[in-house]
């Protein structure tokens, strides 16, 4: 991160600071809006809260936490995080689910349902 | 600073008219020195080791002979005092007639799990060497976060305590296997109406600490050896010690978070009635439980193996570690493969944490998922068979020197061999169905961590042991304790192999008696120990159970092997042979640059690397070593302490 | 002798300690967060409910997530300032970071408040009836002449403890006389227990027995009342109590009474013939509004989407098939549809704010009731994994704050005389605290919204 203790340079740091904590309460109240709209499936809903929620944390942690010049030691660090971070998300879930046979014996319980 | 090699004699007498030297407490207790804390981890570490030991001694006697009483449980509790915390711990579960029973058994098996994995190798091999070692081998002066290093050892203390503490509450210590599964983990002694007198509770809160400790350590760790390092030490000049121990602190500090992510969402069940792990409909005793249900006990198997798995590479690494540096320098030879076994290591960390379903093979995943956690399992044995052969080429060629530590040293080699080819079958699911929660898994994971891990950690004492003190063991004792313990170990292990593949179930408390199917079963291994039983005029009847008499035979010897070493321990701090040199082995890592033992501060010059760390036999060097730090032969730093490294090692180059 | 790199970097890495350090615990925090979150996936994959949308409070989260994004900015301003040496403005800033901490955690506090007080009891047909329960839950078990304990001697420590745990549910006004099975009539304390389990142990241990049994007679007959909690099970004549002691008397009221704030049906399978609209309960005036507010959504829903499924729609779901009810009498049953279904629009249950109206209020017969609990992790794994999430958050959220805290408070002397090391303090902590707000914004969307 920047070592520099230029005033000037520090001063226009805190415009940009203070700009983006108003974007982030504007993207606040994006999310909260979408999440009223009636999309057509509620997944499509959490994908799109979820891409916002994903934007406004890619600011607080690009700008905030200066990860937007950061020394390459620390992304090496954070992205074999991240990457460990998505395997726990995915592969929990996969795991109990099998794509190869699901479609056999998911499909009539589906019909089952929609009967009901 | 001086290179005081005496400082430590007679500590006692003057600190209290010396006003230089720190108080006796500070120094020796709440010490925030490296190598202080290090040796509070090994010591620690060993204590536990012992303990967790003796609590499989009285299962494989109840494996062995059940239902005949314990010998010498009469003895123990007429003993004032210890009688008294005997009783408490185990001498309340024992049947009248002074055996064994499930319920005792139960407690054993689940605290001999935890107490070996996360209070005795962990802390020994992890934290006490790493401690005692890296910074002195990288060049610096002590840990970048000396004070949080002195928390993370006492809050291992205090987990270790909590966990000593289970053993005298109400319920007795859980009895849950250390894996702690749910739901019976979750829903067990529900009961009891005061929390605090369940064992449950003081394992999962012994745990928070000990998951803590392992955090900050960690941190610790990793911070210091990027930021720490020498001048000269470059990430290639870094010995192979620290690399893997580099490692291991990442597979720690990712790992543990699933982990505790796993014992809080338990506490929830248990504290506050919620269903992270119960499902719907969940009957215990015909009625159906007070919950919601809704969750489901595979998330905790998932959260609990997203650590665990790591883990194991945890218990791994620091054996890989600690050989790295005692096989080159007694085979005179360089690492063979020095970049290959760091690159080895670094996907080995990164594997690992792709492998973890593989515990989970019976319950039920999807034939996709199975394939591709098959597909990771196989592909973590390239990098561990990369390691261990590494070694193995490393010997080739050199002039080996026989000492305690290069025996332990060169038995892990085939030791971990059997370990690891022994769990390539279990990596397929097919032989996993069958094999899973056999003594066959207990035997492959033993190989890997007890003959394994265990015999490389004590290569590790034997080798560290003069730069931390001053004084050698002694060898003749040394070798006293390897040859029963390599003689035990294998009598212990290999025999569960057969018994394994036999379908012996690893929590039958009375080693299979009561099964008529298993006991009647003979093969050329039950029929073996009969008649070598009747050679010496014992009557070991020609049936599988047989083998259980073997195992326990081999135990009591591992434990008679023991003795020595203890002995030799504790005697060698005050009376074990001087050492002559700094550099007693003639090694090349900066470890040995310091003087003996090293002060705080550690280095008395200013330390440089100016070469790789395994300049062993270069041809047309004098000597057949040539330390990191020095710039030509003899001249081993501007100021140099103790330059006369004299040419009286043998020159062995071929 | 000092540790190198402490406040100015290490030229190769361009790091110093701390910054390396505090990112490998972040890290390490990621994948804390991470096991929870993919806990909460887990969860709601599996989950064999309709999982909950909107149910909390949006404006109280809106409001914690503004207040965040608030101290996220001030405590980076912070930094800013010091670095400017402005110290004057360094402090105000990082008072208002600290206050910014308490007013989220006072929130918090609202917010947790409101869900203790509230219940959800699960009917035998799935119904699940909202509502507070003016009295509590107890089962009032009476004319009880007898306890029973057994004592395993192996765990004789935690065995009965019917002084601690049993009396305390006495009735007030009885006398807890008893008469011991050799005919000695004793007042139950802890000394007078103690004394008899003692010798129900040696008695035990001479008879080779492994339990020691104590068996206790009235001396008058009593009554108690207590919790589901404090009992494993009960029957029309025994009640056992969770220590293990056993009464023997007679079951005189195990009814509940609920002041009805919802009606919950997504969960029936004939849902207007739920159990809730039974005679005895809401009764038909009840079930007509129920219809016609399902009928009402049922055709708003098919003029604004008639191409979508019905049952794909977690919103249609709760509009057409949970009625919060408002009244303590059904609205009459013709033009209530547009007004309830307004009602329905707003983001439901507040559930502190519903406490003030009138509500209609139930006796429900114990057979009628599987489940029930207030809104607590006991209640479903959304309200789990909510309460597990929101408070390990809260928990970085204080000791976030009380790091900030002690830098203002105690870091004077450094701020005056070595202030880029507070600076690299500060960052250090400000690290943590965006973490902490990174955390929160993926919570506020994960938990009160989708």
């Amino acid at each position: 991160m920047s070592d520099s203790a230029d005033p000037v340079e520090l001063q226009k740091h805190v415009k940009k600071y203070l700009f983006i904590g108003a974007l982030l309460i504007f993207f606040t109240g994006i999310t909260v809006w979408l999440s009223f709209v009636e999309l057509p499936t509620h997944s499509m809903n959490i994908i799109v809260g979820m891409i916002v929620a994903t934007f406004k944390a890619a600011l607080v942690a690009l700008i905030f936490m200066h990860l937007n010049h950061e020394r390459p030691l620390i992304y090496k660090v954070l992205a074999f995080t991240v990457v460990l971070c998505f395997v726990l998300f995915i592969l929990f879930v996969m795991a109990n689910s099998d794509p190869l046979v699901d479609r056999q014996f998911t499909a009539p319980l589906q019909s089952v349902e929609q009967l009901q | 600073m001086s290179a005081a090699t005496t400082h430590d004699h007679s500590h006692a007498a003057d600190h209290g008219h010396d006003h230089h030297e720190q108080a006796w407490i500070w120094k020796y207790v709440f010490s925030t020195d490296h190598k202080t804390i290090g040796i509070q981890y090994a010591i620690t570490g060993l204590l536990f080791l012992l303990f967790g030991f003796f609590l499989m001694l009285l299962m494989r006697w109840s494996i062995a002979y059940p239902g005949v009483a314990v010998p010498g449980v009469e003895v123990i509790r007429s003993i004032p005092g210890l009688g008294y915390v005997f009783e408490e711990m185990f001498g309340r579960w024992l049947n009248a007639d002074g055996s064994l029973n499930g319920e005792l058994y139960n407690m054993l098996g689940a605290m001999h799990g935890t107490i070996m994995v996360f209070f005795g190798i962990v802390p020994l091999g992890f934290a006490g060497f790493v401690n005692f070692v890296m910074p002195l081998q990288i060049g610096t002066i002590d840990m970048a976060f000396p004070k949080l290093n002195m928390l993370s050892y006492w809050f291992f203390f205090l987990s270790g305590v909590l966990m000593m503490w289970s053993f005298f509450v109400g319920t007795g210590p859980v009895q849950t296997g250390w894996t702690m599964y749910s739901p019976l983990a979750s829903t067990t002694a529900i009961g009891v109406t005061n929390v605090w007198n369940h064992g449950h509770t003081w394992w999962l809160m012994a745990m928070v600490f000990n998951i803590s400790a392992s955090l900050l350590g960690s941190v610790n760790v990793i911070t210091t050896i990027i930021n720490l390092r020498a001048k000269g030490m470059g990430w290639m000049r870094m010995p192979a010690f620290s690399w893997a121990m580099f490692v291991t602190a990442f597979l720690l500090l990712l790992a543990f978070p699933p982990l505790e992510v796993a014992a809080l969402l338990q506490l929830s069940d248990r504290m506050f009635g919620s269903s992270f792990y119960l499902p719907t409909g969940l009957m215990e005793g015909g009625k159906h439980l007070d919950i919601s249900g809704g969750g489901s006990p595979l998330l905790y198997q998932h959260l609990f193996w997203f650590l665990a798995h790591p883990e194991v590479y945890v218990l791994i690494l620091p054996a890989f570690a600690i050989l790295t540096d005692v096989i080159p320098n007694n085979a005179r030879r360089p690492l063979w493969g020095y970049k290959m076994m760091v690159y080895s290591m670094l996907t080995l960390g990164f594997l690992s944490f792709l492998v973890w379903a593989h515990h989970m093979y019976l319950t039920g995943m999807g034939t996709m998922m199975t394939t591709y956690f098959q597909i990771t399992t196989v592909l973590i044995s390239v990098p561990s068979v990369i390691l261990l052969t590494c070694l193995m080429i490393s010997l080739w060629g050199g002039s080996i020197r026989f000492n305690t530590q290069m025996l332990f040293g060169s038995a892990f080699l085939p030791m971990f061999g059997i370990g690891g080819l022994t769990g390539l079958p279990l990596a397929f699911s097919f032989i996993d169905l069958a094999l899973h929660d056999t003594y066959y898994v207990i035997g492959h994971f033993h190989y890997v961590v007890a003959p394994g891990t265990i015999f490389a950690l004590f290569a590790g004492v034997y080798h560290w042991f003069p730069k931390a003190t001053g004084r050698f063991m002694n060898d003749k004792l040394g070798k006293l304790h390897f040859w029963p313990s390599l003689i035990g170990m294998n009598l212990i292990f290999a025999p569960m192999f057969i018994q394994g593949m036999a379908g012996f179930h690893r929590r039958w408390y009375d080693g299979g008696k009561y099964f008529e199917q298993t006991a009647g079963f003979q093969n050329w291994s039950t029929t073996l120990t009969h008649k070598i039983g009747a050679f010496f005029g014992l009557n070991i009847p020609d049936n599988m159970l047989s083998l259980n008499i073997v195992m326990t035979f081999g135990a009591i010897i591992l434990a008679l092997g023991q003795v020595p070493f203890i002995y030799n321990f504790w005697v060698s701090i005050k009376c074990g042979e001087k050492v002559k040199s700094d550099n007693p082995w003639n090694a090349t890592t900066l470890d040995w640059a310091t003087p003996t033992p090293p002060p705080h501060g550690n280095f008395v010059f200013d330390v440089n690397a100016h070469r790789g760390p395994y300049e062993y036999s270069v041809p047309g060097h004098p000597t057949d070593f040539f330390p990191q730090w020095e710039t030509e032969h003899g001249k081993p730093n501007p100021d140099g302490s103790d330059e006369v490294k004299t040419a009286s090692a043998s020159h062995a180059h071929h | 002798m000092d540790i190198p790199y402490t406040v100015h970097a290490r030229p190769d890495t361009g790091l110093y300690n701390a910054k390396v350090g505090i990112w490998l615990f972040l890290a390490s925090e990621v994948m804390l967060f991470g096991g929870l979150f993919s806990s909460y996936i887990f969860l709601r994959v599996g989950a064999d409910y309709p999982w909950p949308v909107h149910e909390l409070n949006v404006t109280l989260g809106c409001v914690n997530t503004v207040v965040l994004i608030a101290s996220s900015v001030t405590i980076v301003w912070a930094w800013a300032a010091l670095k400017m040496r402005k110290f004057g403005l360094y402090k105000f800033l990082m008072a208002f970071t600290v206050i910014c901490a308490g007013v989220f955690m006072v929130n918090k506090t609202f917010e947790y408040k409101a869900k203790f007080e509230h219940y959800a009891v699960k009917l035998s047909d799935g119904t699940i009836l909202t509502g507070h329960l003016p009295h509590g839950y107890h089962i009032k078990f009476g004319e009880v002449t007898q306890l029973s304990m057994s004592i395993p001697l192996k765990t004789a420590s935690i065995g009965a403890d019917p002084v601690n745990y049993v009396l305390n549910h006495l009735d007030a006004g009885a006398s807890p006389r008893f008469k011991t099975e050799d005919g000695k009539e004793v007042t139950l304390d802890a000394a007078t227990f103690a004394a008899l389990k003692a010798a129900a142990i040696d008695k035990a241990k001479a008879e080779k027995r492994d339990t020691a049994g104590i068996k206790l007679t009235a001396l008058a007959p009593l009554a108690f009342t207590v919790s589901q909690s404090d009992i494993f099970a009960y029957a029309a004549d025994t009640m056992t109590f969770r220590d293990g002691t056993v009464a023997a008397g007679k079951l005189t009221d195990d009814k509940m009474t609920i002041e009805v704030d919802g009606v919950d049906t997504r969960g029936v399978a004939q849902k207007e013939k739920s159990l809730a609209f039974d005679h005895r309960y809401l009764g038909e005036a009840w079930q007509k509004a129920y219809i016609a507010n399902r009928d009402h959504h049922t055709a708003e829903f098919d003029k604004n989407y008639p191409t979508r499924d019905k049952t794909k729609s977690a919103t249609f779901q709760k509009e057409a098939f949970f009625l919060p009810i408002h009244s303590a009498t059904a609205p009459a049953a013709e033009g209530h549809g547009n007004g309830h279904g307004a009602e329905a629009h707003a983001p439901a249950a507040d559930h502190g704010d519903a406490h003030g109206g009138h509500h209609p209020s139930v006796v429900l017969e114990k057979k009628d009731i599987t489940f029930f609990s207030n809104f607590t992790p006991k209640l479903n794994t959304y309200y789990a994994i909510y309460f597990t999430l929101t408070g390990l958050h809260g928990l970085h959220v204080v000791a976030g704050a009380l790091v900030l805290a002690y830098f203002l408070v105690f870091n004077g002397k450094m701020m005056r005389e070595d202030p880029e090391h507070l600076a690299n303090r500060v960052e250090v902590g400000g690290l943590f605290w965006h973490f902490v707000d990174l955390v929160w914004i993926f919570l506020f969307p994960l938990l009160y919204l989708l």
